[in-house]
């Protein structure tokens, strides 16, 4: 029973982490840049869902209307000056590096580096739950799962129905023919880091609901994130998502079952057996979305 | 692999020059580990304060770590954000084994050695292995690999258990003074060890094939170079290097725990420290470590420390944009105006003891000689450029510019030519060289050669021609190793070369050229040439394989300009060095893959000269052209393919008027 | 409709064209014939702004578009069949359709010209949530073209489209492009397929080394000599 728990649990927390890896998967499997700033993207929305909540009573939720247009702006920008610049792949690397250690530094500067969290007077969602048969499900958890499967999904139709779709995945495959029948390379980047930026706001607000705050929070979401990246195959959304579920899953059960710490171990030989016998992701078919 | 490159590439390598001062280089080495040795054995006397001591023993940490992130990242291009991994392991190694069991302090080095470059080889091992975005996936495993053994560490308590673990001051020889005096010079013997290591690495064969993996992966496979093998022996070098290297930090915290040994920081000052110095150079990490830790410094001492690693973010981000290559190369380059603005500056604050601190002084100073650094001046003219157009000029007396001729003319040009020379093959042909057996290549629904037979023998000149989108390239790249069949057996001297991996078709004795020329940016016109006899089927060294380019940079006529670099080059040069690169494997089998395209006439008769001379000298060649004319000047025999299968096979005459192939060319309901 | 004066290309420092002048006139079928490395695909990849041109005049309809990037150059009615095809794989036939029409002036009426495609290759209709990578080349071709179609062009652009096709395939790519023709499109058609080119051709351009060695109907270029010439290498 416990099991079952931490798995149901642990699979709808994994949503969390496929929302995360969304942004980052989309960029590099279409754009080919890997954008390290993203997980700077997603702290800072965290602390600013605490601030404006903390400071102005806002429900934690609404802050959405004030992180996503900002994180939208941001991404966009990060994109565009991505694409201006002209690097290459593993520059990008460096260079979203560096930006993200800024990122991290300045939220230590305004926020310190002390762990930081909703007040549960001021954050409605944080003590709830539902209960289905013996199990419990925390309101944040659901919410998290919730978001994260609707941001994605919809990701993934207009990718698979919309013109800006196609124009998205013919760009990833080959953006001379492309740009031959219209499409803008960087316009359409420009566009494609400001969605990652969006989304990127949506996860900070779901992980501020649910956790304490520190900076060097972005960097524990690496190992995961990129884990939920490769396993489901670069640029693909619905993989990333199962791939998350899959991850939130496993890491649920070993934490019960053998110990907490224990997660990381079964998730780095995951990551190692999938690049060795398919190292184009556990759920993906080729080319992107 | 590591983005724009836009220095001059001459100031990133040693030259001829450095290999001949390597006496010196060692004798200037020693000189300067004495030197700094004598800072801590004579501190006393000297009246240096400990407080410099202090921060020289930070430099010297992060000299060896940045110097052994830069053996492998630097030197291959495969970015490493893993450093923190071998710090954890070798300062945990230490700690647990010295500082909880009581194990010699000195034998623990020795373990956290072993257990890094086990480490290093099960990471290598299983990134360098696979052939699509080995870059990218090799950076993403070293970016999880530190937090995955951060938590092992914390969980299980034979090793930390959350707890941390005290690492007490081991026994030292009483005359080297105070702890801080064993603790530097130790790490002075650490750090002189690293940059002993890289810079012996950069200048032996390793070195060379890292550069070319840097440069240019797959035309390094290609040559010979045994990709895998270098890039896990940098890995596993530099992992030996960093675990020490943690093993002498684990003493200097004196208190090991998680969060400060397997810390993100480790990493991105490694990487910073030696972008901003140079990162092909074993002398750039130096100087991003000096400049770095002497920033930090300064910005701790006025208060400004939370801003650290914003100015390190910055540092980073701006380096990535302005100056991927470092300071390094910019200060080769200039010597005199950067070295002497940062004297000037230095000495201008210091003596009349402006700031307080002489270090901020030399801070100063390093800031003033970086902004020197930096500047690029508005014009562009570089010397190698004249010199290559002078000798270009020599090589191609056509100008370019004509106006158009008309059929009529191009062929009357080519016809004198057509007469005077028919193709007389070197011998007659013999020996089967290659031997093809049904071979067909798909790529998905496209169907690019079916059932291709066909034999090839030595001394042959083979135009292989035909309409485009016939299968020539893709003919080519089979015979090369660089595609697989999807059906067929291809043999090559007796050999069966379905499967093998360029570099192992290279060894058997087949070399290809490339249509866009692909030379070693980084490397000198001869040392591209030299690169192919070092790694080719007889190896040479580094003085031998330079004295065989010389004779082949003759045969193509590019002995005039072996000391520049290929950026200097224009296209005909380059697709000479091309050749002559080829030609330097000591192949059997020479693929020359339209390496005429883009020629103008005078440049292209040339060629043809060129091409007739290695022929003479017993090399079999295969040429994919599409000028006819050419083809039918220089070759013995002429297989027509179209639409993926042979359709003519003989004597260049014969095979040019088999009605079949004019069809072919000029359509498919031709008429007289 | 097309009018290119003097252009240049360039590689880099290698020259691949050389005072390139040509008209295409609307509802005209004008062919480029020459052998490879002519610089055919140079000339057409410059048209559609893939290759940006730095010396030289193009122009359509009146406007200049000389060093227009791609994206834009296409908003003035120009499509382009590359060479190779180069459809993209991992889309389904649909999907590669659709982008077609993507620019501003095709996009509403989208549904009714892929009927017209699927009318003139119904093979794409019954394949059309195929993956186009794993279409056969003709397929293919035929996909490349309808693609183009998709665009509503009033130039349609080329390169090669008999490449690596069997007969009978290249005899239904033909008679597509003669019913594009008849629509009043204007086609520029590059191929190495001479006889073909001048059967369904009013005009047609000789291309050698980079440089246009003749001009003039295709009538009078099936009888001169110096095609065969210059294509043979003779």
């Amino acid at each position: 029973m416990i099991t079952l728990q931490a798995a149901l649990a642990g699979a709808l927390i994994g949503g969390l982490y496929a929302l995360m890896a969304a942004g980052v998967s989309v960029t590099w499997g279409v754009l080919r840049i890997i954008n390290l700033a993203h997980f700077g993207m997603i702290l800072l929305s965290a602390y600013l869902t605490f601030q404006l909540v903390t400071s102005w009573g806002m429900d934690p939720i609404l802050t959405l209307v004030v992180t996503v247009p900002g994180m939208f702006v941001l991404g966009g920008a990060i994109q565009w000056a991505y694409d201006r610049l002209g690097i290459s792949e593993l520059n990008s690397l460096l260079l979203s590096f560096g930006l993200l250690i800024l990122m991290v530094q300045a939220v230590s500067i305004v926020w310190s580096a002390d762990f930081q969290r909703m007040h549960e007077s001021a954050n409605p969602y944080a003590t709830g739950s539902v209960t289905v048969g013996g199990l419990v499900f925390p309101i944040t958890t659901l919410l998290a799962f919730g978001f994260a499967v609707s941001l994605i999904a919809g990701a993934h139709v207009a990718l698979q129905r919309t013109f800006l779709g196609r124009a998205l995945r013919a760009c990833a495959e080959d953006p001379a023919v492309a740009a031959a029948f219209g499409i803008d390379h960087r316009r359409i980047g420009t566009l494609l880091g400001a969605a990652a930026g969006a989304t990127a706001a949506v996860a900070g607000m779901l992980f501020a609901l649910a956790n304490a705050l520190t900076p060097a929070s972005a960097f524990e979401w690496f190992g995961t994130v990129f884990a939920v990246v490769i396993l489901g195959g670069i640029g693909h959304l619905v993989g990333t998502l199962a791939a998350g579920v899959l991850v939130g899953m496993v890491s649920g059960v070993v934490s019960v079952v053998l110990s907490p710490a224990a997660a990381p171990f079964v998730l780095f030989s995951a990551i190692v057996l999938a690049l060795l016998l398919r190292p184009q992701g556990l759920f993906a078919t080729r080319g992107a979305a | 692999m590591t983005g724009r490159s836009t220095e001059s590439p001459r100031a990133m390598r040693t030259s001829a020059r450095d290999r001949a001062g390597g006496l010196r280089y060692a004798v200037a080495f020693v000189l300067a580990i004495a030197a700094l040795a004598t800072l801590s054995l004579y501190r006393e006397t000297m009246g240096f304060p400990m407080f410099y001591l202090v921060l020289l023993t930070t430099m010297l940490f992060w000299v060896t770590q940045a110097t052994s992130w830069n053996i492998l990242s630097g030197y291959s291009g495969y970015f490493s954000f893993g450093q923190a991994a071998y710090v954890g392991v070798g300062a945990y190694t230490t700690a647990v084994l010295y500082g909880r069991h009581q194990i010699n302090f000195y034998l623990t080095l020795v373990v956290s050695a072993a257990l890094c470059a086990v480490l290093a080889l099960a990471v290598g091992a299983l990134a360098f292995r696979l052939r699509s975005l080995r870059g990218e996936i090799f950076a993403l495993l070293t970016l999880a690999v530190p937090f995955i053994l951060a938590a092992l560490a914390r969980i299980r308590p034979e090793i930390d258990g959350g707890q941390g673990v005290v690492v007490p001051i081991p026994p030292f020889p009483a005359e080297l003074g105070r702890f801080q005096d064993f603790l530097y010079l130790i790490n002075l013997l650490v750090a002189g060890a690293a940059v002993a290591v890289a810079f012996g690495m950069q200048q032996s064969r390793a070195g060379w094939a890292l550069a070319a993996i840097r440069d240019a992966e797959d035309v390094a496979e290609g040559l010979g170079v045994a990709t895998f093998r270098y890039k896990l022996q940098a890995l596993v070098t530099s992992a030996v290097i960093g675990g020490v290297g943690g093993s002498v930090f684990a003493l200097q915290i004196g208190f090991v725990a998680v969060e400060s040994v397997f810390n993100l920081t480790i990493p991105l000052f490694v990487i910073v420290m030696s972008v901003l110095g140079g990162r092909t150079h074993w002398f750039g990490p130096v100087i991003g470590v000096a400049f770095i830790v002497l920033l930090q410094d300064r910005l701790t001492a006025s208060g400004l420390g939370d801003w650290q690693l914003i100015a390190l973010g910055v540092v980073l981000a701006g380096l990535v944009i302005i100056a991927p290559d470092g300071l390094y190369a910019r200060l080769r380059a200039r010597p005199v105006p950067v070295l002497a603005t940062f004297a000037l500056v230095t000495a201008a604050l210091w003596i009349p003891d402006l700031p307080a601190e002489p270090l901020d002084a030399i801070l100063a100073g390093m800031l003033a000689a970086t902004a020197v650094a930096l500047w690029r001046p508005r014009r562009r003219g570089a010397v190698p450029q004249t010199r290559a157009a002078e000798t270009s000029a020599a090589v191609t007396d056509a100008d370019a510019g004509t106006p158009a001729v008309t059929a009529a003319d191009a062929s009357a040009v080519a016809r004198p030519s057509d007469a005077a020379k028919p193709a007389t093959p070197a011998t007659e042909p013999g020996e089967v060289l290659v031997e093809c057996r049904g071979v067909a290549r798909y790529f998905g629904g496209v169907r690019a050669l079916e059932d291709v037979t066909l034999t090839i023998r030595e001394g042959e000149l083979v135009g292989l021609v035909g309409p485009n989108g016939s299968g020539k390239t893709t003919l080519v790249g089979l015979l090369s190793g660089n595609l697989r069949p999807t059906r067929g057996s291809i043999r090559v001297a007796g050999h069966e070369i379905t499967g093998l991996p360029p570099h192992r078709v290279a060894h058997v004795g087949v070399a290809r050229t490339y249509q866009i020329p692909r030379p070693f940016a980084s490397m000198t016109v001869r040392d591209n040439v030299a690169m192919a006899i070092m790694f080719g089927r007889s190896p040479e060294p580094l003085a031998a394989a330079r004295r065989g380019a010389q004779r082949h940079l003759e045969v193509v006529g590019l002995d005039a300009l072996a000391d520049v670099y290929p950026s200097a080059l224009n296209l005909h040069q380059r697709q000479l060095l091309e050749m002559a690169r080829a030609l330097a494997t000591d192949p059997k089998l020479l693929l020359l893959d339209e390496a005429l395209a883009g020629l103008n006439p005078a440049e292209i008769d040339n060629a043809v000269e060129v091409l007739r001379r290695i022929h003479r000298s017993g090399v079999t060649i295969v040429i994919v052209e599409h000028l006819l004319r050419v083809v039918n000047q220089l070759a013995t025999r002429i297989i027509v393919l179209d639409r993926g299968t042979c359709l003519a096979d003989g004597d260049p005459r014969a095979v040019m008027s088999d009605p079949a192939v004019i069809q072919a060319y000029l359509g498919k309901r031709a008429h007289a | 409709m097309l009018e290119i004066r003097d252009l240049d290309a360039f590689y880099g420092d290698a020259q691949a064209l050389w005072n390139v002048s040509l008209d295409v006139h609307s509802g005209e079928t004008v062919s480029i014939i020459g052998t490879n490395g002519a610089g055919k695909t140079t000339l057409v990849n410059s048209i559609a702004g893939i290759h940006r041109s730095r010396r030289g005049r193009i122009a359509i309809d009146g406007v200049d578009v000389t060093g227009v990037p791609a994206h834009r150059v296409c908003e003035h009615g120009v499509a382009i069949v590359p060479e190779g095809r180069r459809v993209f794989p991992h889309m389904s036939v649909y999907d590669n359709l659709c982008l077609g029409a993507y620019r501003a002036g095709a996009r509403p009426s989208y549904r009714d010209t892929l009927n017209e495609v699927y009318e003139l290759f119904p093979r794409l209709a019954q394949r059309r949530d195929q993956r186009a990578g794993s279409l056969s080349g003709g397929e293919q071709q035929m996909l490349a073209i309808g693609r183009a179609m998709m665009a509503r062009p009033r130039l349609l652009l080329l390169d090669e489209p008999s490449l690596g096709l069997a007969p009978v395939m290249v005899d239904a790519v033909f008679e597509a492009i003669e019913a594009i023709s008849a629509r009043d499109v204007a086609v520029l058609l590059v191929e190495q397929d001479v006889e073909r080119a001048l059967d369904i051709s009013s005009r047609a351009y000789l291309l050698a080394e980079g440089r246009v060695v003749a001009g003039d109907t295709a009538e009078a270029l099936r009888r001169s000599d110096e095609v065969r010439r210059s294509v043979l290498g003779l």
